[in-house]
């Protein structure tokens, strides 16, 4: 049996079963190659459901914040998850974000997520109206080209080192979980960067960073981001400046990076979702990649573990500590 | 309507140069927009859509109004050449159309309120559009819906139709025939030319989806404020600024005071409704707190309130919103839902 169908039946048991009110999934996108989150209430929009590679939003983040409070107010939600947002679903329960009353987790195996960027610099910039995914490569097709990629080179970034493919936590599991990958260069790119002078790290920074358009749709993506009230959207006092000045922009991406260290679980959703095509994730990991080192620490992997910034161990390194 | 061989292209843009500011779309970071050209070789024509609106030009997303200190006021020269653009697309030359009449203080609203933005004036006000036909429309480009088209000169001076091995130009104002008359190496196009114009227009159209009618849309939206639709429609939004920032109609913006010790400067900055701190009020309280409501009122000012204010919709069917939107909330799907409710 394919994946897709034993998830629509296990969503279609949940919800007639299993005192379920919705099942959170994707379902297919308006666009080629794309998924859109569903919010599944019956029988028959549980048919709906997809899991591909399209499927690269974190859905974790609709039990975050008040303003999508879609799977709040009481409600029981079962979820699809990937293996990173499983782990965002551990940090949130850790985090008294989610009661684990409240959730059902469906887990699904994940072989990377595409990233539509990526895919774009293939073709040219050229429109892709039809996709297809066969596990090892991909099919684009649009006017004047059809042409097949190896999916490595269009995976996001955060699934290149993926670790943990599958839910660490999950009531329920669809399909063959695809175990622990052997990453040996967990954190190469970090390290890649880490090698670079001082002048090169400030100059690659700044490249990315000035296309910022402070959209914030990486901040909202994010269901580690959850602050009532973020820093950015205070005024009284204003923490920060909302211009596009370099300045303030890349202080709103440092702040917002140590407001995740140990928190973020290197899902790549933020990064995914920049319609600028900023490469985020290199300093999330960067810090995920101090968190592992200091802490040994990785974000929502272990469900027991105290996270990293709420604990507090005799002997560990302060060397970081100014004073 | 003149023809202009390709081999004159870069003449024709280094003219262009000589005597306006110009901009066309641009290869920056990897990232396809308009930016200021200073030779033919910037230009890049790879996609059919830039990825940010041409309303950056117009209207930038920060803008120091003025700055000041003990010596006094300060208000920055603008452009000393008008500005000049090249690749613009039907969309988008009419998205300006619909920004003029919030800036440029001519339009006609009901109850007859005229306000001039002398920033947006000193740019737009003397201007020089080129519009170049689509001959290849994305899937997200709606604009039929919006009774116009990829071959559409609305909004245009000149309108650019490009043929294979030359552009054919026509003037749509007064402004762009001047500028045609006292254009050198072109000649006029010939019939034949207007004949394969027409082809590709046709071919053109036909690639564009099937049109919706909107012609019920403010009536049916009139009714449907305090509706529950607006939690279905909104469910999975997450209230970015990603689809108001590309958009090329979407215009809201903030005003900053960035004053250190003796000096200062008040700058302009773009806003968007779906940002909690848009609404919020001196006393705490936020009249749009919900998602929903944040939804309901980027919908209600494109297809509403704006018709009211000003006469048609607010969004040209571009199609941005629905390609950089990171949860593919596709705003056709929303004003389909709509229409069906
Ligand atoms: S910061 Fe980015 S990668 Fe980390 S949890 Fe948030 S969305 Fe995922
Ligand atoms: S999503 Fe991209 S453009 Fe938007 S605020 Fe984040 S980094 Fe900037
Ligand atoms: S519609 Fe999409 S792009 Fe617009 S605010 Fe919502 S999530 Fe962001
Ligand atoms: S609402 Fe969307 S389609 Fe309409 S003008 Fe704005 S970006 Fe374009």
């Amino acid at each position: 049996m394919n994946i897709q169908q034993e998830l629509r039946d296990a969503a279609r048991k949940l919800l007639a079963e299993g005192g379920v009110d919705q099942i959170i999934g994707w379902s297919s996108g308006s666009l080629p190659m794309s998924s859109t989150p569903l919010f599944a209430a019956t029988k028959e929009e549980a048919d709906d459901l997809i899991f591909d590679a399209t499927c690269g939003s974190n859905l974790t983040v609709y039990f975050t914040k008040d303003r999508r409070q879609i799977a709040r107010d009481g409600k029981k939600s079962g979820v699809v998850v990937k293996g990173c947002d499983a782990r965002s679903i551990v940090l949130n329960l850790k985090e008294n974000q989610i009661k684990r009353d409240d959730v059902v987790i469906i887990g699904v195996p994940c072989d990377g997520i595409i990233d539509r960027s990526k895919v774009e610099d293939k073709t040219g910039g050229r429109e892709v109206l039809e996709f297809s995914d066969n596990g090892k490569n991909i099919s684009v097709k649009g006017r004047g080209f059809d042409i097949d990629i190896p999916r490595t080179e269009v995976l996001s970034d955060s699934c290149i080192s993926c670790v943990h493919p599958d839910a660490g936590m999950s009531d329920i599991f669809i399909g063959e979980p695809r175990g622990e990958q052997k990453t040996k260069d967990q954190y190469l790119s970090v390290e890649q960067f880490e090698e670079l002078s001082a002048e090169e790290r400030w100059e690659r920074t700044k490249q990315e960073y000035s296309k910022c358009i402070r959209c914030y749709a990486c901040r909202n993506v994010c269901p580690s981001c959850y602050c009532n009230e973020c820093f950015v959207d205070q005024n009284d006092p204003q923490w920060i400046g909302k211009t596009l000045d370099l300045s303030d922009t890349i202080i709103f991406h440092v702040i917002r990076n140590l407001h995740v260290a140990g928190r973020c679980v290197e899902c790549g959703s933020c990064e995914r979702a920049c319609p600028m095509d900023i490469r985020l994730l290199l300093l999330n990991r960067k810090v995920a990649k101090e968190v592992a080192e200091r802490f040994g620490m990785e974000t929502g992997v272990d469900p027991d573990a105290k996270p990293a910034m709420s604990d507090f161990r005799e002997g560990e390194k302060q060397d970081f500590i100014m004073g | 309507m003149i023809r202009l061989e390709k081999d004159g292209f870069k003449n024709f843009i280094e003219e262009l140069i000589a005597e306006y500011a110009v901009f066309a779309p641009v290869m920056k970071d990897g990232k396809h927009m308009f930016g200021n050209i200073s030779s033919v070789e910037d230009i890049d024509s790879s996609r059919l859509n830039t990825e940010m609106s041409p309303k950056e030009i117009f209207f930038p997303h920060s803008e120091v109004l003025f700055e000041y200190d003990e010596d006094g006021i300060r208000v920055a020269d603008g452009e000393k050449k008008p500005i000049a653009v090249w690749g613009m697309r039907g969309c988008d030359a009419r998205s300006l159309r619909m920004l003029d009449k919030v800036f440029g203080g001519d339009g006609e609203r009901p109850d007859n309120i005229k306000f001039e933005d002398p920033y947006w004036e000193r740019r737009y006000g003397d201007s020089l559009i080129f519009s170049v036909a689509c001959n290849e429309p994305l899937s997200t480009c709606f604009c039929n819906w919006f009774d116009s088209g990829p071959h559409d000169s609305a909004g245009a001076d000149i309108f650019v139709v490009d043929i294979g091995d030359a552009f054919l130009m026509d003037a749509v104002s007064g402004k762009g025939e001047e500028f045609l008359k006292g254009l050198s190496g072109s000649g006029k196009a010939s019939e034949k030319d207007k004949k394969k114009a027409a082809v590709i227009a046709e071919e053109a159209v036909s690639l564009l989806g099937k049109k919706t009618d909107l012609g019920e849309l403010n009536d049916k939206l009139k009714g449907l404020f305090h509706k529950p639709i607006w939690d279905s429609v909104s469910a999975k939004c997450v209230n970015c600024g990603a689809c108001s920032f590309t958009c090329s109609t979407c215009h809201c913006f903030d005003i900053q005071d960035e004053s250190r010790k003796g000096r200062g400067k008040r700058v302009r900055i773009w806003d968007a409704c779906m940002f909690p701190i848009f609404t919020k009020e001196a006393s705490g309280h936020n009249p749009r707190s919900l998602s929903k409501e944040r939804v309901r009122q980027r919908v209600m000012h494109k297809y509403s309130y704006f018709v009211d204010n000003h006469g048609e919709f607010l969004c040209t069917g571009c199609g941005r919103c629905i390609s950089v939107c990171p949860v593919n909330l596709d705003i056709r799907e929303v004003i389909r839902e709509v229409l069906a409710s």
